[in-house]
């Protein structure tokens, strides 16, 4: 728990502890691009020719920041919303669903309300929130209610919410046209973009003021105290009296409103209107986000960035030269696996100061009940 | 034209099943095992690719099975091995299949989203004898590539498995009581990971059966989340090798009638094919009002925010 500590300790901690929490994830990217190396050697290709595009092709030049800028955004709305449920010992995983709704309820709304600017954006990010939080709200009432499994339930709301608004944006509201998507967003409702080679836009202040707020509400409000118990031990939680179903329920609508605000952000800032299975995943590599960020809002923004990067990278590796952007989908996900692993970290900590502590990723490894245990 | 549709029907529930069968065995040992996507489409892509260089498709299964079967090893090694929550290890696994095979795709031919060629050898139709004669049934039963068949049987084996011999009964265990397996010196672990390795098995049938005899292709994320339907299925039989199957079946008519129905009647196929997951969640409510109900009834409280 070194990154949430309280600063009074933190002074007499030396910069090894402080970077501590940053040890897991880059062994875990270092293996996952050796493997990811002897991949592409494996195919014929030069690995460090391959590394390096991928590093020039995000990194070097403004209009490549720009790109990586813009992949970011969503993964920092849904890596945020993957951490504060998770802090809350919550597994929303139906992200995606969150930022399909919300993104659905920002394109009506962005296209159907005649307001001036100043109300129209706001009004617009308030209802993809609420689009958001209501499909969160599903698994949550069914969790909190009927004691459902969430995961399972997140799992199967994700293609629900992708074919509910695909059937509104194809049958009821299409747009005229050959795409499947909503009428165009109104002028008043568009978040500016930052530059001509992107469509990185203002947006991206928005997710980075969540990432502040939530750092804020993690480590100096009483909420996120209460929600950092339930996430460690919930029977600890409820003993000590937290309304545990509640907050829980709580956690998870607030969870679902910043993924719901992702899909805003794509909405209002990226394609300026609502299309059709726009999203190519950005739920479930907020789940890989979140896990390199170890849950924290301030390594969301860094994991964030590295998964943007790499993005941006893969499409400019796909154009120049003959590989395939699935490399970086395989680098990233290789990452995920080996974070989740609980193998030797607990040693290499040892090794290392020989205190382990329980970290927040060890608490999801704990046996977890028999599917049907809810029949009990 | 309704015998039609029940023909693709058999067709279509084929992988479900399949995928299904490999699903059922690793949630009855306690396991949610949400990466039947990524065994399925690791399958199918060594299966065309396997069919393409050797020609053969016996060694083109064989290695669809085998790629599936590693990929599951690797998802529980790191399950069962180094204590990696399943649901992140599916989810990983899931993607990175879906990346590794898109990747290959391009690396080996050079292909962006899909490969087909005429040198991949294509099943060829059984006419069962018996059923052949009967009218109705012969439509429906007969002329289906030899993988269909095979899925079919395997449904009554694999309940068999389970349910009367002595395996079958440790896998149980393991998932309803796995200190008291371990406790009466079953391996607990050594079964969850043979639970899984064939979950890879099915899953690599199922591969094997989309790219090979159901289309004759491999196209990325070709699956198109046949392991989420399977999974549903399961969830909403809760395990049980004929319910799920029927299920299954269920969930394939309802695809098939998406495919089909909007040039009949102009419905739209996005509301057919959310019936899966729909129907699952309502399931999952009933179990889950039925269970609160008895709990309340005898006042205890629970909340397990595990």
């Amino acid at each position: 728990m070194s990154a949430e500590a309280p600063g009074a300790l933190a002074s007499r901690r030396g910069l090894l502890d402080w970077l501590a929490p940053a040890i897991q994830p880059t062994i875990a990217l270092v293996i996952s691009a050796i493997v990811g190396g002897l991949l592409v050697l494996a195919m014929g290709q030069d690995p460090l020719q391959i590394y390096g595009v991928l590093i020039s092709g995000s990194l070097v030049g403004v209009p490549n920041l720009m790109v990586t800028l813009q992949m970011t955004t969503p993964l920092l709305f849904t890596g945020l919303a993957v951490s504060i449920a998770f802090r809350a010992g919550l597994w929303n995983i139906g992200v995606e669903g969150q930022l399909l709704v919300g993104a659905f309820f920002a394109g009506l709304v962005g296209w159907l309300a005649p307001l001036p600017t100043f109300l129209h954006v706001p009004l617009t990010l308030i209802a993809a929130m609420a689009g958001g939080a209501l499909w969160a709200a599903i698994p949550a009432f069914l969790r909190i209610k009927l004691n459902v499994n969430e995961l399972v339930v997140c799992l199967m709301l994700n293609p629900i919410a992708l074919l509910l608004t695909g059937f509104f944006a194809i049958h009821v509201f299409k747009a005229p046209g050959p795409t499947n998507k909503l009428p165009d967003v109104l002028e008043t409702a568009i978040l500016p973009q930052f530059s001509l080679f992107s469509q990185a836009n203002w947006g991206v202040f928005i997710a980075l003021g969540c990432c502040a707020i939530f750092t804020v509400v993690n480590n100096a409000t009483i909420r996120g105290f209460e929600w950092k118990i339930m996430g460690l031990n919930p029977t600890f939680a409820y003993y000590g009296g937290i309304d545990v179903p509640r907050r829980a329920l709580w956690a998870m609508l607030i969870s679902g409103a910043v993924a719901g605000l992702g899909g805003a952000e794509e909405v209002m800032g990226v394609y300026g209107a609502f299309f059709d299975n726009f999203s190519p995943g950005y739920g479930f590599d907020g789940i890989a986000v979140a896990m390199l960020a170890n849950f924290n809002p301030i390594g969301v923004v860094a994991a964030a960035g590295l998964f943007g990067a790499l993005d941006s990278g893969g499409a400019v590796l796909q154009m120049t030269t003959g590989s395939s952007k699935y490399l970086v989908e395989v680098l990233q996900f290789l990452t995920v696996l080996i974070l989740a692993a609980r193998f030797s970290w607990e040693w290499l900590r040892a090794g290392g100061r020989g205190q382990p502590t329980r970290r927040a990723v060890g608490v999801i490894n704990e046996p977890e009940p028999h599917p049907t245990a809810e029949e009990a | 034209m309704d015998l039609e549709i029940l023909h693709s029907t058999v067709r279509i529930s084929t992988p479900l099943i399949l995928a299904a069968l490999g699903g059922l065995l690793t949630y009855q040992a306690g396991m949610l095992n949400i990466a039947l996507d990524g065994f399925m489409i690791v399958a199918a892509f060594t299966g065309v690719a396997m069919a393409y260089f050797s020609g053969s498709l016996v060694v083109a299964i064989l290695a669809a099975v085998g790629a599936s079967m590693l990929l599951a090893a690797l998802m529980a090694l790191f399950n069962i091995w180094f204590r990696a929550h399943i649901f992140i290890a599916g989810t990983a696994v899931t993607f990175l299949a879906y990346g590794l095979t898109a990747l290959l795709l391009k690396g080996i031919f050079g292909q962006d989203a899909l490969f087909t060629s005429d040198a991949i050898p294509t099943f060829t139709t059984i006419v069962v004898p018996v059923i052949a004669g009967i009218p109705v049934l012969s439509q429906i039963f007969s002329g289906h590539t030899i993988l269909v068949y095979v899925a079919y049987l395997l449904v009554p084996v694999v309940a068999w498995a389970l349910y009367r011999t002595r395996w079958g009964l440790r896998l149980r265990v393991v998932g309803e009581a796995p200190e008291a397996a371990a406790t009466a010196g079953v391996n607990v672990d050594g079964v969850k990971f043979q639970a899984m390795l064939l979950s890879g098995l099915f899953c690599g049938l199922a591969g094997a059966y989309l790219s090979l005899a159901y289309v004759t292709l491999f196209s990325k994320e070709m699956t198109h989340e046949r392991g989420l339907i399977a999974l549903a299925a399961i969830f909403f039989a809760r395990g049980s090798p004929y319910l799920t199957t029927v299920v299954a079946l269920l969930f394939g008519a309802a695809t098939a009638l998406s495919v089909t129905l909007p040039q009949v009647t102009g419905l739209a196929p996005q509301l057919l094919q959310m019936i899966p997951y729909v129907v699952t969640v309502l399931a999952l409510v009933a179990v889950g009002w039925q269970s609160t109900r008895a709990r309340n009834k005898h006042r205890a409280w629970r909340f397990d925010l595990s």
